[in-house]
């Protein structure tokens, strides 16, 4: 199980003697040539399947432009291969590429190839089974001082034993996938079975964060990942909730490495993760 | 020309053994204070200008010198020097009192040699503080700090005003030895490194070695902070209570056995401070959930036996608790309990030996709704150091010792709390046993030449029973080029070792040396060489703050570090020692320092091999301190320029970076002012140049989240840091026992970057939402002057 308490300790000891100043004015930061982003990855979805893969291509920008303007790659040549047929991804608009063929299986594994200014690409990554949900509510608890007070979706699930397993939570409310930088994420969204294997797990919330009103629709989705993919987002969600506060960063804030590399000239290397996942999901009017 | 050599040695041969015709007596006995009977450690004895000796930890001294009449002088700094003369005609036995210097100004000042023995010693880059100069120094929210005052000497640091331990010079936290009576403390820090673990009133004095480290030290790299606490008064019973805005303190100290005697046969000393249930936590209603609390005990007590043995024991317990109400609770601490026994074999021959017990604990209690567990860590340790000091005679004194320790490392145990489903676990235990044997021997080769050096071999064996991994290319870690990443190698098997047996076996030499070269007789050049190995490795995931200090020891995957120090320096005394200055330049040079992978996982993680790199790293420096010993005015000016770097594998491509201590320039001036009988004043000016840190050079966002793209290591720096602290201490009128101290720490209320920050924007109208906006944000841990009050009395 992976924690980030410290950061609570020091900054909520922090709070009551420091202070804050915001100096997005007062700094310039350099930034480095565009680096290639890979979001996104294939999920195989028997509940509500979906209507095709989608992986999407952008490039970084300095870390303190609020343009607006996600510099997108159209330009380049995506395909992923499941070791007998090669899936060709086309450009489908805002960075996106898609393929509707492809549809991925349980222990498959998956070779994401990119040739983009002249530069190959290439990502491994194998699709793992996802438990089922046992039970699907809606509760109501009081505000505690990391939640708010309100309504939660929780499931109850029952890990498989003597497998490792990592899961990832996903929470959408009405139709509205929904995640905020927080510094709970990197516990509660995702999770390994090491403290738990076997067992059931009751009243799992998948997002803390996000609270609903009576009569609101949400979507619950238990994902299984790779342990690979566990550690990146674990680092993206810490990364994502400390900002790079390197008081407590030790070791400072690094670059969080992916899975994909650069196999024409491994300095420029890539940014973000090709995954491959299996997705449990179910959907649930919150009532009293 | 060979005859000519031959004439030589032979008329050396001839005059030594007519100075050993001469013949030659003992002097030896026992220096203490005068008021309380407190042995005094460090007194200069000088016998007729030129041969002298100084007083052991025990404040035991032995000379042997011809025989003769001697003009004696013995002084210490703070004390009255005695000046008497002696009859040599026999071995003798000489106790004597020392009188502290009263804080009558109008007396004739007693000019002493006391500023002589930084000149005439062979000791450098050492450092001392007496309990009474660090209660005069500024201190946060009025708590005197043993650790924060050294920060203010050239060549310490810390990497910001809340971060736990000290560095000396470019080293990390975890790089100091850091004693309580001979006993290790793993954890120096209370409230996440706002205070040191470490009660001002129970304490006697504090050195502190940056280099030239003695051989009968070992086991850290960086430093050696030597901490005594006092014995306590033999000769009545005192006691003394102070009140401050952030703790209550009291002690009590006495005789024991006295009877009807002057002086007890022995003494105690028992003090305790407790920090207020929740402190910081009434500054605001918000963290009513929030409680955090820090108390710890002193105790110490000596017996004579009889004229040549005393007995010694000693003991600290603390405690640390932080906890947020539904989410999470700490409670971790330091104990320890020291029982040694001094001998006075004969009046040239000193024996010590000490058995310790030390244990440092650490609890996290995840209070989660639903996978509510408590983590536990421990470490115990057992040792027993047995030490022989041999005074041969008045220029030679040898010291042979061993350290044993066992150590018991329980890394993890985890226990599911509140019937949550959480499956319980338990790391397996950690066995280790660590020697060090040494010898040190001190010469004085001229009058202008002494010499010590010595030698220490330390051994370090990891035992079993344990079950250590086996990975599939002996490796934990593969690093990949192309990934710029380690990828952990998969476990193929494991080997089981048996209680007792040997798993992995670790032994160096230790060589030591120091020399000191009198120019004139008020300076002096020195020159230090000092090697050390470190087996024990901080398991710590911030820079600051956290009380997750998991030690890990050396052993299969693990190596231990090793460092070579050389030092040159220069020192000199103005106007009689009104004034003293020193310059020191020193190199270090590091293997095998440990660092974290990317994405390192420290926490509830058993095979920590796998989260471990290990690189060289390098630091560099020149340190000034200037004095004012003298005179209404006095306090010291240092600077230290300095640069420390790493480079391991894997991190800031593979180049050198600067590593989190690293700061090129540090200036403190320390004043204090006694305006008259009942006034004091104090205050220390702090300015340091920028501390590292990481800016971002790219932005992209994933699942939903802004995230940032890093490239050098540490490539940025913070801006300057200065601040102003100001004190004033009010003593009591004679005949009366209570003293007021007021302070104000950061005068000019400069907002100085603790840290500056990359993040998105994350909530609007106190709502948490991901904005897709990013600022820069900068901390100051002081923004504003920080008011205290403390008082204290005497019964």
């Amino acid at each position: 199980m992976k924690t980030h308490f410290n950061i609570l300790f020091v900054i909520s000891v922090l709070m009551l003697i420091s202070c804050e100043v915001d100096v997005t004015n007062d700094l310039t930061i350099e930034t480095t040539a565009p680096k290639l982003i890979i979001e996104g990855g294939l999920e195989r979805n028997l509940k509500n399947p979906l209507g095709g893969q989608r992986i999407r291509l952008t490039a970084t920008t300095n870390f303190l432009d609020n343009n607006g303007q996600t510099p997108l790659v159209e330009d380049a040549v995506v395909t992923v291969s499941d070791g007998i047929t090669s899936y060709e991804f086309t450009y489908a608009g805002n960075g996106f590429y898609e393929n509707t063929e492809l549809t991925p299986e349980v222990n498959g594994e998956y070779t994401l190839e990119i040739v983009w200014n002249e530069e190959a690409y290439q990502a491994v990554e194998t699709l793992n089974e996802v438990p089922l949900f046992d039970a699907i509510y809606s509760v109501f608890e009081e505000e505690t001082l990391v939640t708010d007070e309100g309504y939660f979706a929780k499931f109850d699930s029952t890990d498989p034993a003597g497998i490792a397993n990592f899961y990832y939570h996903r929470i959408a409310r009405n139709g509205e996938f929904i995640v905020v930088p927080d510094p709970g994420n990197s516990d509660v969204l995702v999770i390994s079975d090491e403290f738990f294997d076997g067992q059931q797990r009751v009243g799992v919330n998948p997002n803390d964060e996000i609270i609903f009103e009576i009569g609101d629709e949400a979507i619950v989705q238990q994902l299984g990942i790779s342990e690979a993919y566990y550690d990146y987002l674990y680092e993206v969600f810490v990364q994502s909730s400390a900002g790079g506060f390197s008081f407590v960063g030790n070791p400072p804030p690094e670059s969080i490495r992916g899975n994909v590399k650069n196999l024409t000239n491994s300095a420029n290397r890539p940014l973000g993760f090709f995954y491959a996942a299996d997705v449990e999901e179910a959907t649930l009017i919150i009532t009293e | 020309m060979t005859n000519v050599k031959m004439a030589v040695w032979l008329g050396c041969i001839l005059y030594c053994g007519l100075l050993y015709g001469q013949q030659e007596f003992t002097v030896s006995g026992y220096v203490q204070e005068a008021s309380s009977s407190e042995k005094l450690f460090g007194v200069t004895l000088v016998f007729n200008g030129s041969m002298g000796t100084t007083t052991n930890e025990y404040g035991f001294y032995s000379i042997t010198l011809p025989a003769d009449n001697y003009g004696l002088e013995i002084s210490y700094l703070g004390f009255q020097t005695i000046r008497q003369e002696i009859s040599l005609q026999g071995n003798q036995k000489i106790n004597f009192e020392l009188v502290e210097e009263t804080n009558e100004l109008d007396e004739v000042v007693v000019k002493s040699n006391r500023v002589a023995k930084a000149i005439t010693s062979t000791e450098m880059s050492v450092a001392t503080l007496k309990t009474e100069t660090i209660k005069k120094i500024p201190a946060i929210l009025g708590e005197p700090d043993l650790v924060k005052s050294i920060q203010l000497l050239p060549g310490v640091s810390s990497v910001n005003e809340a971060a736990s331990g000290f560095n000396v010079r470019g080293g990390s936290a975890d790089q100091n030895l850091v004693l309580l009576d001979e006993a290790t403390l793993y954890n120096s820090s209370h409230l996440f490194g706002f205070y040191s673990v470490f009660n001002s009133d129970a304490i006697k004095d504090v050195k502190l070695y940056k280099g030239g480290i003695p051989s009968v030290y070992g086991g850290r790299l960086s430093s050696v902070l030597d901490v005594k606490q006092r014995e306590g008064n033999a000769k009545e019973f005192n006691g003394l209570a102070s009140v401050g805005l952030i703790s209550a303190k009291a002690l009590v100290e006495g005789p024991l056995g006295k009877g009807e005697a002057k002086e007890g046969k022995g003494s105690y000393m028992i003090a305790g401070r407790r920090s207020y249930a929740d402190a910081f936590t009434f500054l605001s209603s918000e963290f009513k959930d929030v409680s955090a609390y820090f108390y710890d005990l002193n105790l110490k007590a000596n017996y004579e036996l009889n004229e040549n043995n005393k007995l010694y024991l000693s003991g600290y317990f603390g405690r640390d608790k932080f906890g947020i109400k539904g989410l999470v609770n700490t409670f971790w601490g330091n104990g320890s309990g020291t029982l040694r026994w001094t001998s006075v074999l004969s009046d040239k021959v000193f024996l010590q030996a000490s058995g310790i017990y030390s244990n440092y604990s650490y609890n996290l209690d995840n209070l989660r709704s639903g996978a509510e567990f408590r983590w536990k860590s421990v470490i115990n340790n057992y040792n027993f150091k047995p030490r022989l000091s041999w005074f041969i005679n008045g220029n030679n004194t040898v010291k042979v010792g061993t350290d044993f320790t066992y150590y018991n490392f329980k890394p993890g145990q985890i226990s599911p709390l509140e019937g949550s489903s959480v499956v319980p676990q338990t790391f397996q235990d950690n066995f280790a046993f660590e020697t060090g044997t040494y010898v040190d021997y001190q010469q004085k080769v001229s009058d202008k030449l002494s010499l010590q050096y010595g030698l220490r071999w330390s051994t370090f064996n990891r035992l079993g029973k344990a079950e250590v991994n086996q990975y599939e290319t002996g490796n934990p870690l593969t690093y990949d080029p192309e990934l710029d990443n380690y990828i952990v190698n998969p476990v193929v098997g494991t080997t089981a070792y048996t209680s007792g047996e040997t798993i992995k076996s670790y032994n160096a030499f230790e060589p030591r040396f120091s020399m000191r070269y009198l120019l004139t007789d008020n300076s002096s050049v020195k020159a230090s060489y000092n090697r050390m190995n470190q087996y024990l490795h901080l398991i710590s995931n911030t820079t600051s703050a956290t009380p997750l200090d998991v030690w890990a020891p050396s052993g299969t995957y693990l190596k231990p570090q090793s460092l070579d120090q050389y030092a040159l320096g220069y020192f000199k005394t103005f106007k009689e020692g009104a004034y003293d200055l020193s310059l020191e330049g020193y190199y270090k040079n590091i293997r095998d320092v440990t660092d974290f992978k990317n994405g390192a996982d420290l926490l509830f993680t058993e095979s920590v091999e796998t989260e471990f790199v290990q690189g060289n790293g390098r630091a560099y420096g020149l340190e000034l301190q200037v004095n004012k010993n003298e005179g209404k005015l006095t306090g010291w000016l240092s600077y230290t320029l300095a640069r420390s770097e790493s480079k391991v594998l894997g991190i800031n491509n593979n180049q050198y970076y600067p590593t989190n201590s690293d700061q090129l320039h540090e200036l403190n001036l320390v004043g204090i002012y006694k305006l008259n009988n009942r006034w004091d004043f104090g205050a220390n000016f702090i300015f340091g140049s920028g501390r590292p840190v990481t800016y971002p050079t790219g932005r992209y966002s994933q699942n939903g989240l802004v995230l940032a793209d890093y490239s050098d290591r540490n490539g940025n720096r913070l801006p300057a840091y200065h601040r102003l602290d100001i004190s004033a201490t009010l003593n009591p009128k004679s005949g009366k026992n209570g003293k007021w101290t007021f302070g104000l720490v950061n005068v000019y209320a400069r907002q100085n970057a603790s840290s500056i920050y990359f993040s998105e924007v994350s909530e609007v109208n106190d709502q948490e939402v991901a904005t897709g906006q990013t600022q820069a944000t900068k901390l100051s841990i002081f923004g504003f002057p920080l008011p205290s009050i403390s008082y204290e009395f005497k019964f």
